[in-house]
């Protein structure tokens, strides 16, 4: 599989490059700024491209945009974005931009090389990731507001906390140690609670956690 | 002397009062003239002289006493006096009914001298000298041939009924001429003035004008005795209550009460309770004064709020006093130069606030270094929260990885290395989160309202341009110590924080449900010094059991 890498710093480059390679990534190409982003995208039309969110020019959220930019132009493109610190509409953003194939997580996670590398395989193959701490923030902010998510069960928001860090229905059963079957119901429970009526089942997984997350 | 009057307060009210005592006592005297001779005329109507006369002492004895640097009063006393003396040709003692005729038409002249020269009591243009000049010698010279042509009166030189008529008919010529020139220089002032001071000085000169121009176009105030009764009587009070509206429009503000600027001596004493700024707005009376501090360093000049000023040069309206010490200038008195009788009166002003300015310049000018400081340390966090994650950050993150891609690292190995990450993520976030520099208050607010283990409702209004960073650290600060503080002390369930920013201001409220009876800690303390060292103010509301409410201002004009 083929990957670009959007990123300035030298470590930082060096410690994805590490990774990638060992989970059998090749690295087309390097990128250091936003536009060199873009361009190398889609330039070599990778299966993945990883980016840092701040990134020259203006070192603040540049890498989103050309994340975004690049989802655009190349409809579905995995991406897999890097955040120092967590902000809920850096994600909102993102899964605006398609919800196929999209992960964001604090930068740190590369340092757990088993899971990143796990995640980073969700994304390629169309799933989503969330950090563990956007969604938990989520969960801490629902339960304040008047929302069809504050509606949910504890169980359910359990559930929907996992659906958003992009676990599959086998993977949380196998996390909350009960069937799969009962997690199915519990899904199917929770689009009924925030009107999700009858599409795909997939669309409407990635539909809860956008409501989730941007509620 | 320290408390008190002082000396000079107390001679001027001794004036005051004798020259008060004067009036009263003559207009005493004339009245038993008027009342016990035979008097040619009904004695109340020559009363009305004299109540004319005590009128002016009256109101000119307050306007004295409220504003000792300007003219008015003693004007205004003086015309007491020129009213007496009009009053007299209703008497029969020969002399006094000449004088009486000599100066019958002076207040006529007097009241277009008030006119021209309110409020300062100084005619500061060569027209008006010259128009009140002319307004004199109406009264006086062109009085001439009525006294000396006209039949019966102890100035007689010859009986020449013709040359009377001439005579009043010059002097009413000249004296409309004169009545519009006053016309004329009072409309031009009016529209030069500031609105504050049009509104109060617009009723005064139309009613003066009113009057001025009531008694030529009726009938001259020499034949006040020959016409009805009541319309003489109107005339009369129509002039009397001239001086009435000058105190009324002096007490009306734009042209408030003044002190002595001896006084300011007494009341710089009083440990410092009252803005120096204000002590000079009062003795002046001026409401616009403003103060500017000469500050070493590239700031030059600055405001009391240690904001930078421009240098002060004096321009139309506005004058410049400097006020020295020690031979080096410190700062400046910016004053209404419209206003003031004398511009020495304010280097006067100048000289005796000296010390009192030097403290002042010594706290603004701490104050300035204070929110230096703060600025310099703020950048120093900036800096070194950077140099932390992209450099010891990134390394450790890089460690890890080549730990996790090594066969048989040990686990404890890289449970340490992703624990030492998360603690310098932690450390960078308290030196300096970076999204407070890179995407400013709200987006920091808001990552921290989410990290929040209760509900955070978070209101944000006007943050269209980022403030200045000091600005914007202390601001993110105070909100996280509140925040952080509702949590750990105060048990609430839910924050409300609003954060509002206009051009002037930048207001914060954190408000929790808490158990209320907050006291000020060590973290709050150092915040109320941040937010002090950049001229805002932190208060907190906190009753028990009534929750609490921490409210910060601080200015970030830009």
């Amino acid at each position: 599989m083929r990957v670009v890498i959007g990123e300035d710093q030298a470590l930082m480059r060096h410690g994805l490059t590490l990774v990638l390679e060992r989970a059998g990534f090749e690295i087309v190409a390097n990128a250091a700024d936003a536009e060199d982003v873009v361009r190398k995208t889609a330039a070599h039309r990778p299966d993945l491209l990883v980016t840092d969110i701040r990134m020259p020019p203006t070192n603040t959220d540049d890498g989103l945009r050309a994340a975004i930019e690049v989802r655009s132009r190349v409809p579905g493109l995995p991406v897999l974005v890097l955040s120092q610190y967590l902000q809920r509409d850096y994600a909102v953003e993102l899964l605006e931009s398609g919800d196929e194939g999209v992960g964001y997580l604090l930068k740190q996670r590369v340092a757990d090389v088993d899971r990143f590398v796990a995640d980073l395989h969700r994304v390629v193959a169309g799933g989503t990731v969330l950090d563990p701490e956007v969604v938990a923030a989520m969960v801490g902010r629902h339960r304040a507001e008047e929302d069809p998510v504050a509606l949910l069960t504890d169980r359910q928001r359990e559930v929907l906390e996992l659906m958003a860090q992009g676990r599959s229905n086998a993977a949380i059963a196998a996390e909350l140690g009960v069937s799969e079957k009962a997690i199915v119901r519990h899904t199917s429970n929770i689009y009924d609670e925030l009107g999700l009526g009858s599409s795909p089942d997939d669309h409407r997984r990635v539909l809860a956690v956008v409501r989730f997350l941007s509620a | 002397m320290s408390r008190g009057v002082p000396a000079r307060r107390l001679t001027l009210v001794l004036g005051a009062a004798q020259v008060a005592a004067a009036a009263l006592l003559l207009g005493f005297v004339e009245l038993a003239l008027l009342f016990w001779g035979p008097a040619p005329h009904p004695p109340w109507v020559a009363g009305l002289f004299v109540a004319g006369a005590w009128i002016y002492a009256g109101a000119g004895v307050i306007a004295w006493l409220r504003r000792p640097g300007s003219l008015m009063g003693l004007l205004m006393t003086a015309g007491a006096f020129v009213w007496l003396a009009a009053g007299l040709f209703n008497t029969t003692v020969p002399v006094l009914v000449a004088l009486g005729l000599i100066v019958t038409t002076l207040p006529i002249a007097l009241v277009i001298h008030l006119l021209l020269a309110f409020p300062s009591g100084r005619l500061r243009t060569r027209a008006a000298r010259v128009t009140v000049l002319a307004a004199y010698a109406t009264a006086l010279i062109g009085q001439v041939p009525r006294y000396i042509f006209a039949p019966g009166g102890p100035l007689q030189v010859e009986d020449a009924p013709g040359l009377v008529e001439a005579g009043t008919w010059v002097q009413r010529s000249v004296g409309a001429v004169v009545v519009a020139a006053t016309c004329i220089l009072l409309w031009r002032r009016l529209r030069a003035l500031a609105p504050a001071q049009r509104r109060v000085l617009a009723p005064l000169s139309i009613y003066g004008i009113f009057a001025v121009l009531l008694i030529p176009v009726t009938s001259g105030i020499g034949d006040v005795i020959g016409a009805p009764l009541t319309q003489a009587a109107v005339q009369l009070m129509v002039l009397a209550l001239v001086p009435v509206a000058f105190v009324v429009g002096a007490g009306r503000g734009g042209f408030a009460r003044t002190g002595e600027v001896d006084e300011l001596g007494t009341l710089l004493g009083d440990g410092g309770r009252t803005e120096l700024a204000d002590l000079l707005r009062a003795t002046l009376g001026d409401g616009t004064v403003e103060l500017l501090f000469r500050v070493p360093g590239a700031a030059g000049w600055v405001n009391s709020a240690g904001v930078g000023a421009i240098p002060p040069t004096a321009s139309g309206r506005r004058g410049v006093a400097p006020v020295e010490l020690a031979g080096e200038t410190i700062g400046a008195i910016v004053y209404d130069a419209t206003l003031l009788t004398r511009p020495d009166e304010v280097r006067d002003a100048a000289r005796v606030v000296a010390l009192a300015l030097d403290r002042e310049r010594l706290a603004v000018e701490l104050r300035v270094s204070r929110a230096r400081l703060v600025e310099a340390g703020d950048a120093e966090r900036r800096r070194i929260s950077r140099d932390l994650h992209d450099g010891l950050q990134s390394r450790l993150v890089l460690l890890a990885v080549q730990a996790g891609v090594t066969e048989g690292t040990s686990p404890e190995l890289r449970a340490g290395l992703e624990a030492a990450i998360d603690e310098l993520r932690d450390l960078v976030h308290g030196v300096m989160p970076a999204e407070l520099t890179e995407r400013g208050l709200p987006a920091a607010v808001k990552g921290l309202a989410d990290r929040m283990p209760i509900g955070v409702v978070l209101a944000v209004e006007g943050f269209e341009e980022r403030p200045a960073p000091a600005v914007e650290s202390t601001a993110f600060f105070v909100t996280a110590e509140a925040m952080v503080n509702a949590v750990k002390h105060a048990r609430a369930t839910e924050l409300t924080v609003t954060l509002a920013r206009d051009a002037e201001r930048l207001g914060i409220d954190v408000r929790d449900d808490g158990i209320g009876g907050a006291g000020a800690g060590n973290g709050i303390r150092s915040m109320t010094d941040r937010v002090e060292a950049l001229g805002g103010v932190l208060r907190i509301e906190s009753a028990v059991g009534a929750g609490t409410l921490v409210h910060v201002e601080l200015p970030c004009a830009s």
